[in-house]
């Protein structure tokens, strides 16, 4: 999906790095994943799913093989979108993806305080 | 910030994790029974095979019911491989600790789950949780009182007849 297509102002940046950031969508309820040159819609379970396709690569084996491109491409059944990336591409998607999930996390703790537990 | 994540699943990535990898131990546990039930009916030890082939089911109602959950609380649950299992065993006295082994693991990998779950102060699967541990009592116990035989009855003479007819006549009660 290209970015034209979505209201900017209406997302919410839950985590940015150098090489890319992942939006919330509250109107939508779904997630944006601004990586690689691609804009990608996720939603919960996909970007999950995403998060754990990524984290299952085995980089220094992906390094060592010599047999092998230095590329890996990342995508699930039932995804829209494939990402061809290197070894650094894919270091800096795990590190977006965990920080993402640990704002997750966070944004969890501070509504339960806020919201689910005030007396 | 809506907190999207929660809404659509009440257990954390890492319970789902460590639920999913239950899922496939119940897995491999009740291919293990059958296995076990296979081998004592190739022998001729008629009843212990109906005790691992009913053992066998309870592995996989279990399965099923962890399966259940992970998808109840908004969870991905996996359907697991089951892959090597032993399909030969050395004497019937082995086929019984192989299987008191097995409980052993499951209760360890139980135990395990609810420390993380109290860690995350995750009291829902706790809750649930507690529906194996109790069953896990009656697991080991069974299990254990069966490889007893072996030591309160012997396997001289018809010894392994006798253990085989008593295999199928343990109980477990509270009381």
């Amino acid at each position: 999906m290209e970015k034209a297509c979505i209201n900017i102002n209406e997302l919410i940046n839950v985590f940015s790095t150098k090489q890319g950031s992942i939006y919330q969508s509250d109107k939508l309820n779904c997630f944006f994943v601004d990586f690689g040159g691609k804009f990608a819609r996720y939603n919960c379970l996909s970007l999950r799913k995403l998060k754990k396709v990524v984290e299952d690569i085995d980089i220094d084996a992906l390094l060592l093989n010599t047999h092998k491109a230095d590329f890996e491409l990342v995508t699930f059944n039932g995804c829209e979108h494939i990402y061809l990336l290197n070894a650094c591409e894919i270091v800096a998607l795990k590190e977006l993806l965990q920080g993402t999930f640990t704002m997750f996390k966070l944004n969890h703790l501070i509504s339960d305080c806020l919201h689910r537990l005030v007396v | 910030m809506k907190d999207l994540m929660r809404i659509k699943c009440l257990i954390s990535q890492d319970i789902e994790t460590l639920l999913n990898q239950q899922i496939k131990k119940e897995a491999h546990s009740s291919s293990l029974y059958l296995s076990m039930s296979s081998w004592c009916d190739q022998n001729g030890f008629d009843f212990s095979a109906d005790y691992f082939a009913k053992q066998s089911e309870e592995e996989r109602m279990h399965q099923l019911k962890l399966f259940k959950y992970v998808l109840d609380m908004g969870g991905n649950a996996i359907s697991p491989e089951v892959n090597g299992i032993k399909t030969d065993f050395a004497g019937f006295r082995e086929v019984f600790e192989d299987a008191l082994e097995a409980e052993i693991a499951i209760t360890q990998s139980f135990k395990n789950i609810y420390a993380k779950c109290q860690n995350e102060q995750d009291f829902v699967t706790m809750e649930f949780l507690n529906w194996f541990l109790k069953e896990q009592r009656e697991e080991e116990y069974k299990a254990r009182r069966a490889l007893e035989l072996f030591e309160v009855i012997g396997e001289e003479g018809t010894g392994r007849w006798e253990i085989d007819k008593h295999v199928n006549k343990i109980t477990y009660s509270e009381q």
